[in-house]
């Protein structure tokens, strides 16, 4: 940084030997060509430089533009300035304007002027163009420095940067926050950088009861976008308080924060330590049959029902609390219109289900189960057909005189006999077989023939 | 409005004096129009308050919320209204050291290890004496004589074995704090405190509101709430029946720390149960169809200290609690309990088309100004996101 000498007028000037260190009169290679460029070209690359500066907010902080570079007319720095016969600079545009005015006096000095001619004082519009240049590139590779950009971040929200500040609150905590997500989203390498810094440890602090849900959604999209999280930080990500908030935000947030939330709880799951009833919680259920259900967003879909197939398999009590909020027939409903590879977990969910009394209950009463199950019979895949046939076993199995009737109706006859046919495994052609007895147990062969609509050859 | 005017255009037409009737007419079509141009206004202004409703059993800290809303978002108490809480916290102390008196000649009788209650001769007049100031209609303003007696009953083993009690007795929660501040409260210029004025005790009757805009971060001004206080005992749950109209949301507040608690109007009858059969009939109502809750569990530092020493199952609510490990593990243990079962009760008496509305749970302590604010500013995120959209 330039050392300033204070002189008695308060005006500042740069120290000779620092402005030679600094490369400011050109010493530098760096310095190069741009600085000294064309005379006409320069006063445009330098004027993008200061809005590209401007615009990415550099202005001013540690290093102010020196004040010898400002007009003192607009108080902005010189592109081109000129120098009045009373020795003071000022920027060619505005002292053009004051002297079309009519004025003949120096606007600082008051001085009348003996002659108006303005001179091009290029000595300091290099001066200027040095200083704006190498503050350019300085901001041009700490763009591409993402590492220490991300690191510069976590040290501040921590309030461990080197000039020691207080840590970051309220909206600047947020822009903070936003920024280290989108680093952490677009370069992956620079999760590293947010680990080493201390950043887990920061991130798992800030989400807590009070966390509002500004901060706590940026601190979860942080956390899940690969930040490698050791096992004492998901032990602390486990406690009830912050699980809860996580809870409320999948309820509360847009679709984004609703997925990250749920691929932080899955993290979470995987865990040794991982206790589930944590996961027993009505509130997180209900918030992830939702985000099952909003058809506009296919990749909630998709994360939703990989989480509740892991719940379902990792906690039996939580199937009958899935069952109470009447999933059943919600995610029966849904199966014909999921993409093709959703089938398969919602088809997993609901045998999962289907081993509760409760779920096999919910499967009858639901009037969507067999004509749904029946359509889905050998249309995605050998697992599909699988799980599809034995729902179907399980409501027929519970009221045959229902729903044997029905699942005829719903054309269960002709699949049937085209699983058997077909190069399924074994097990899958006995299970069929099987279903197809017990359907036809009350037909007479006239009815089963016209309900398969067979034709005579297959007769 | 509309039908006078139309009478009167029909009068006009059929009568001779039609000119005299014109002119009235004019008059009457100009108030008409000002009125319907008001009503329009102001249901234009009322559109942009958001209404919150304050619903909960007897002493479960909605009335301490709303001190705490007034002291955080308006200008507070002013000297007058803190000097108006000196009768009813001197009001608050007689109450208290009466129902301990009576509650230990009472205890010193049905108890078999009676004599742990029995109190000594000369406190007992003490206790005579102030029970007889009870039974009058207006309370004196306590002086250094009475807080001397007072003090000497209150100190008195068998009182404060009747103290640890006090959950079978209708003791006011703020029974400890004013006992242990007499001197202060009986100095002659004693200005109540923020704190005092916070604890003291004095049933709801009808409805109380205040309006108020909260400042937040961003100085994002303009979001106007109303928030009304209703009484809590049943026998004021009538009168909030024509308030459930257009609220935009419901604060309910339970007191987890009362699970061992009997109701002041029907000693038989638990708390906590009430709490729940209450929250399940305010959650049935076709008025709150779409309006978002949030339930406080108040006085968690309560709880906290009384999870130690009682139970959670004493409540038959909480009978399959399991206890884990004693010490600061459990109180969360237990927490997340209590906050369990409610979750289920919200659940279980919602209608799936209503499972959209927002529900939320806080843990709150009412007379903690600082988590009140911090509570506040998250309910205030949470109405601003529901508004938007988002």
């Amino acid at each position: 940084m330039p050392q300033y000498q204070e002189l008695p007028c308060g005006g500042l000037v740069l120290d000779i030997d620092t402005a030679l260190k600094d490369g400011i009169l050109g010493g530098a290679p760096e310095l190069g060509d741009a600085a000294a460029g064309d005379g006409g070209k320069q006063p445009v690359e330098l004027r993008k430089m200061m809005d590209e500066l401007d615009a990415a907010g550099e202005g001013g902080g540690d290093e102010a533009v020196p004040a010898v570079f400002i007009c003192p007319i607009s108080l902005e720095p010189m592109v081109d300035p000129v120098t009045l016969c009373t020795g003071q600079t000022y920027e060619s545009a505005n002292i053009s304007r004051w002297l079309a005015l009519g004025h003949r006096t120096c606007p600082t000095t008051m001085q009348e002027l003996w002659d108006v001619t303005p001179i091009p004082n290029t000595t300091l519009r290099q001066l200027i163009g040095a200083w704006f240049f190498r503050r350019y590139t300085r901001f041009k590779k700490r763009s591409a420095d993402f590492h220490g950009r991300a690191a510069e971040l976590v040290h501040g929200l921590r309030g461990t940067a080197v000039p020691k500040r207080q840590p970051l609150k309220g909206q600047s905590r947020v822009a903070a926050l936003r920024e280290l997500r989108s680093l952490a989203t677009t370069h992956q390498s620079v999760t590293k950088a947010i680990a080493e810094a201390g950043g887990v440890a920061l991130l798992t602090s800030l989400l807590g009861p009070f966390t509002s849900h500004a901060v706590g959604s940026e601190a979860v999209a942080i956390l899940v976008s690969g930040v490698p999280l050791d096992a004492d930080a998901k032990a602390a990500l486990m406690q009830p308080a912050k699980v809860s908030l996580l809870v409320d935000m999948l309820n509360e947030g847009a679709v984004d924060t609703k997925i990250n939330c749920v691929r932080l709880i899955r993290i979470l799951m995987d865990e040794k330590g991982f206790r589930p009833e944590t996961v027993a919680s009505l509130s997180l259920l209900v918030g992830v049959m939702r985000l099952i259900r909003d058809k506009r967003h296919p990749d909630g879909v998709a994360a939703g029902l990989e989480l509740l197939s892991s719940i379902c398999a990792a906690h039996r009590p939580a199937r009958c609390l899935i069952v109470s909020i009447g999933a059943v027939p919600q995610l029966v409903e849904l199966l014909l219109e999921l993409p093709m590879e959703c089938v398969e977990p919602a088809l997993d969910i609901l045998d999962a289900l289907a081993a509760v009394p409760e779920g096999r209950i919910a499967l009858k009463d639901c009037s969507r189960t067999i004509p749904n199950a029946v359509r889905l019979l050998m249309r995605v895949s050998e697992a599909c057909t699988h799980r599809a046939l034995s729902m179907l076993w399980v409501v027929c199995r519970m009221a045959p005189e229902e729903s044997a009737p029905a699942a005829l109706d719903a054309g269960l006859g002709a699949k049937l006999l085209l699983v058997i046919q077909s190069g399924c495994g074994p097990e899958l052609k006995q299970q069929a077989s099987e279903l197809l007895k017990l359907c036809t147990l009350n037909c007479t062969s006239t009815v089963f023939i016209s309900k398969c609509k067979l034709t005579k050859t297959i007769q | 409005m509309s039908v006078l005017t139309c009478v009167l255009d029909s009068m006009g037409s059929s009568c001779s004096r039609s000119d005299l009737l014109s002119e009235s007419e004019t008059t009457e079509n100009a108030k008409s129009a000002d009125i319907d141009r008001r009503i329009l206004q102001e249901t234009k202004a009322e559109q942009h308050i958001h209404k919150l409703l304050l619903l909960g059993a007897g002493e479960s800290g909605k009335s301490t919320i709303f001190k705490q809303i007034k002291l955080l978002f308006q200008t507070g108490f002013d000297e007058t209204e803190l000097k108006s809480y000196i009768s009813v916290i001197h009001a608050n102390v007689y109450q208290t050291i009466k129902i301990l008196y009576d509650g230990a000649k009472e205890l010193s009788q049905v108890e078999s290890d009676s004599s742990k209650y029995v109190i000594s001769p000369d406190n007992q007049e003490i206790g005579e004496k102030l029970s007889e100031i009870d039974g009058r209609l207006v309370y004196p303003l306590l002086n250094k004589k009475l807080v001397h007696d007072v003090k000497k009953l209150w100190q008195d083993p068998a009182i404060q074995e009747t103290f640890s009690r006090g959950s079978i007795l209708q003791l006011p929660d703020c029974a400890e704090y004013f006992m242990e501040n007499l001197d202060r409260l009986a100095e002659a210029d004693y200005a109540p405190t923020k704190e005092d004025v916070l604890h003291a005790r004095v049933r709801t009757n009808g409805v109380v509101q205040i309006q108020f805009s909260p400042v937040g971060e961003s100085k994002r001004g303009g979001e106007v709430y109303r928030l009304y206080d209703v009484g809590g005992q049943r026998n004021e749950r009538r009168k909030w029946i024509h308030l459930f109209e257009g609220v935009n949301a419901v604060i309910f507040c339970a007191a987890i720390s009362e699970y061992d608690q009997m109701l002041f109007e029907d000693e038989t009858k638990n708390r906590m149960m009430e709490t729940k059969e209450l929250f399940d009939w305010v959650l049935k109502q076709r008025c709150f169809e779409k309006t978002s809750f949030m339930l406080f569990l108040n006085k968690f530092d309560i709880f906290e200290r009384k999870i130690q020493k009682v139970p959670l199952t004493v409540c038959e609510w909480f009978k399959d609690y399991k206890p884990i490990a004693p010490g600061k593990q459990e109180v969360e243990h237990a927490y997340e309990f209590v906050k369990k079962k409610f979750e289920e009760l919200y659940f279980q008496s919602s209608k799936p088309d209503r499972v959209d509305r927002v529900f939320k749970i806080y843990r709150t302590t009412a007379l903690d100004q600082k988590l009140v604010k911090k509570t506040f500013k998250l309910i205030d995120e949470s109405m601003r996101r529901s508004r938007e959209g988002t």
